[in-house]
């Protein structure tokens, strides 16, 4: 991912692309994978969109094929990074997620919030949702008036959401006490990752692609098409 | 032997001027299924509050009279000591479960306890069998049905293993039909595991079969304790919004009208009734 | 008039939450959606007022297609109180609270005091008009989310699961202001899995289970059909299950309040 942020030449994102394609097949995402990559094209097409006209709108910046080109590498590249976003979230959940936070010995307080703001998302998307069907019901019309009164119309929503959410924050701060949380200083872990010897050679290959990648760049710099 | 033990208690929350408890004095024994009964706001969340330490350490006020838990005293020793001998499970299912799988739920307080990984895996293997939701372990809660994931409630609070389990109105939000199988199962860790019961509720008529202790409480007070038999056949408890199950009224008129002999119990289900009305038609 | 025509609705995960509703209730009745959680109830009662629209077939309500209508405007004719509205009070007063609706449909303000004030009166919650509805008690609150609806006078009143968290006091006054509001002339629509409760409001009852209806009759044929509650994963009233099993006396499984079936059972016994 931080590759595809240095580099914006085709050759390389075309290897990222390519190592992200056999990654996913090792993974058996791969369907998936393309499926998330294909989804996104209308993202891709209105990126390249934005660049192109940005481009030829500039001063000095006339329609050509220099503009073209530079617009489809920038879309070239979000492909490249999406690309490795879905991996990520395709090959994790975030309950490993969590795990490998702990792993990396981040304050289990931390990855307890974290966790805590996955789980309550939904439900909290769910809770507006039943606040603004009830006010609707109550004839209020969200898209009237102009923005003044527009902002107004949204405190029949805000604040019973800032109600339920702080009285949701309270009955959970009594249920994990009755579930002893914190009562150790050192939480033990039903499941832990464990590294094994393939995680560790992912390590490595990562890491020693990445170091070539700084290495081209940034102090044996090659010039790519 | 006695599981709890409230000497007159009175409770008080910070910024409030009126106590909602007022004098309880109240032993309860292991092994007892107690039934909390009584109109909203009469108290009886309140005092499942005061068995676990959440009254006083968690919600501040005023607290007179004292408690015990297993001769433990509520006020120096905090919720996470006596909720090893009185869990809790709570009305809303949504807002005690935290982690991202059922499994994962489970084993969170056990491992907020630091106990050893295969104790953990134990424990939460044993709760899930007992609470018969072995196929859920893998499940997000987010995927689980109302009655699923109160059952997943209480798993977490079995798995360590406490000696009471103290519930506020936890078939609140469902339906009669779940509301009954989780009633159902929670009597089974009352008789086969032998698990004090102390629940909050309003289904009597579900609850009453396996309950060796009614009290009813009213604005802070305990009104009658006993016998759900003995209460029912000696006071009318309706005007304390106790909702008298119906076979208990049709037997109370019975007794009204007919001499004293006819229904010589007060019954707690149907098929207790029926089985009265024939046994006293065939002996007429 | 309420018209449902071949009406589905599929939520936007794939969820199909109701197929093939076919329905018609008329002005002034008295109606209960009876179901398990998950059965579609609320579904239903979400496109009374356009907070749904279905996917497929049409709902009309009182000549009106709802595909064609904002919520705004078909509020005025249905008023829905779900089953939290408590949770969704923002207002510093109960007044405020209730004259919001009022504001949003435009009423004028002397027809808004008129409105309001009958609304307190009528819910019994004259002493709280100037307090702030999150003080009040957990009964007080229903009242006022109740008032709430019934302040701007639709003409049909559905409310989404009434009796959950409420005791058996509030729910026997329950029982009374849907009966009052019902003589009025209101037409109700109750969804509801308290089967004691709707068995003492004798309503029209549709039975649904899994999105569709099974069953569409009155109390007394609905509740005593054993097979049928069975199917719905409802329990029947214990005075039906009672009545059931004295056939013996010469009883026939039926609907009544247990002081009735007392001497019902004392005239057979002797």
């Amino acid at each position: 991912m931080a590759t595809t942020m240095m580099y914006i030449e085709v050759t390389v994102i075309t290897i990222i692309i390519v190592v992200e394609a056999v990654l996913s097949a090792v993974a058996r995402v791969f369907g998936r994978w393309s499926r998330t990559v294909y989804g996104a094209s209308p993202l891709i097409v209105f990126v390249f969109l934005a660049n192109f006209l940005f481009r030829i709108s500039l001063p000095g910046h006339a329609l050509s094929l220099q503009s073209i080109y530079e617009s489809l590498q920038q879309a070239y590249r979000l492909i490249a990074f999406l690309a490795s976003f879905s991996i990520f979230f395709l090959t994790t959940t975030p309950e490993e997620l969590g795990m490998a936070l702990t792993k990396m010995r981040v304050p289990y307080m931390y990855v307890f919030a974290f966790i805590s703001a996955i789980r309550f998302t939904p439900i909290l998307a769910e809770e507006l949702q039943s606040i603004i069907d009830s006010q609707k019901s109550r004839g209020l019309e969200l898209e009237k008036g102009n923005i003044l009164t527009r902002l107004k119309r949204f405190i029949p929503i805000l604040v019973p959401l800032m109600v339920n959410v702080l009285r949701r924050s309270y009955e959970l701060a009594e249920a994990i006490e009755v579930k002893c949380f914190g009562a150790k200083k050192n939480r033990t872990y039903l499941r832990e990752l464990k590294m094994k010897s393939k995680d560790w050679i992912a390590l490595s290959l990562s890491i020693i692609l990445f170091s070539l990648a700084i290495y081209f760049k940034y102090i044996y710099k090659i010039n790519l098409p | 032997m006695i599981a709890i033990e409230a000497r007159k208690l009175g409770f008080m929350y910070a910024g409030s001027s009126s106590w909602v408890l007022k004098d309880i004095d109240l032993e309860i024994y292991e092994r007892e299924f107690v039934l909390l009964a009584g109109r909203s706001g009469c108290g009886k969340s309140t005092l499942l509050r005061c068995f676990n330490g959440l009254i006083p350490y968690f919600y501040e006020g005023e607290l007179e009279g004292e408690v015990k838990v297993y001769g433990l005293d509520t006020r120096n020793h905090p919720p996470y000591i006596l909720s090893q001998y009185a869990g809790m499970v709570f009305q809303n299912p949504d807002n005690q479960l935290f982690a991202l799988t059922v499994e994962a739920d489970i084993a969170f307080a056990l491992e907020n306890l630091s106990l050893p990984r295969d104790e953990i895996r134990e424990r939460v293997d044993w709760a899930l069998k007992v609470m018969g939701i072995e196929d859920l372990r893998d499940k997000s809660p987010n995927e689980l049905s109302g009655g699923q994931k109160q059952k997943v409630a209480i798993a977490s609070i079995l798995a360590m293993k406490p000696k009471i389990i103290i519930l506020d109105e936890p078939t609140s939000s469902l339906d009669p039909a779940s509301a009954k199988q989780l009633i159902d199962t929670i009597a089974e860790l009352n008789y086969k595991l032998g698990i004090t019961i102390i629940i909050a509720e309003h289904r009597l008529d579900m609850l009453l079969p396996y309950v060796n202790r009614l009290i009813v409480m009213n604005d802070g007070r305990i009104v009658f304790q006993g016998n759900p038999r003995d209460i029912l056949e000696k006071y009318d408890v309706m005007p304390y919004g106790v909702p008298v199950p119906r076979v208990v009224r049709v037997a109370q008129q019975l007794k009204k009208t007919l001499s004293g002999s006819t229904i010589s119990r007060i019954p707690l289900t149907v098929d207790e009734l029926v089985q009265d009305i024939r046994r006293w038609r065939s002996g007429k | 008039m309420i018209i449902f025509e071949n009406v589905e609705y599929t939520y936007p995960n794939g969820f199909k939450a109701l197929s093939s509703i076919n329905l018609e209730i008329k002005d002034g009745e008295l109606v209960a959606l009876m179901g398990e959680n998950g059965a579609g109830k609320t579904t239903l009662l979400k496109h009374l007022n356009g907070l749904l629209k279905p996917s497929s077939g049409r709902v009309i309500v009182n000549g009106v297609d709802t595909r064609h209508a904002t919520v705004a405007s078909l509020s005025r004719d249905v008023g829905i109180v779900f089953q939290n509205a408590e949770d969704m009070f923002f207002s510093p007063t109960v007044w405020e609270e209730i004259s919001f609706a009022l504001h949003n449909f435009g009423y004028q303000e002397e027809v808004i005091k008129k409105r309001v004030g009958w609304a307190l009166k009528f819910m019994e919650l004259e002493d709280y008009r100037d307090k702030s509805p999150f003080l009040l008690s957990g009964g007080e609150k229903k009242r006022l989310a109740l008032a709430i609806v019934l302040a701007w006078s639709p003409k049909i009143v559905a409310l989404d699961e009434p009796t959950v968290g409420q005791d058996v006091l509030q729910k026997e006054k329950m029982i009374q202001i849907i009966r009052q509001a019902n003589q009025q002339g209101k037409t109700i629509i109750i969804s509801s899995h308290d089967v004691e409760f709707i068995a003492d409001l004798q309503p029209r009852i549709i039975l649904m289970s899994k999105g569709k209806i099974i069953k569409d009759g009155y109390a007394e044929e609905v509740l005593t059909d054993l097979s049928l509650l069975k199917e719905c994963r409802l329990i029947p009233p214990q005075m039906v299950s009672l009545t059931y099993e004295l056939g013996f006396l010469g009883i026939k499984p039926h609907l009544g309040q247990p002081e009735d079936i007392a001497l019902e059972i004392i005239r057979r016994l002797r």
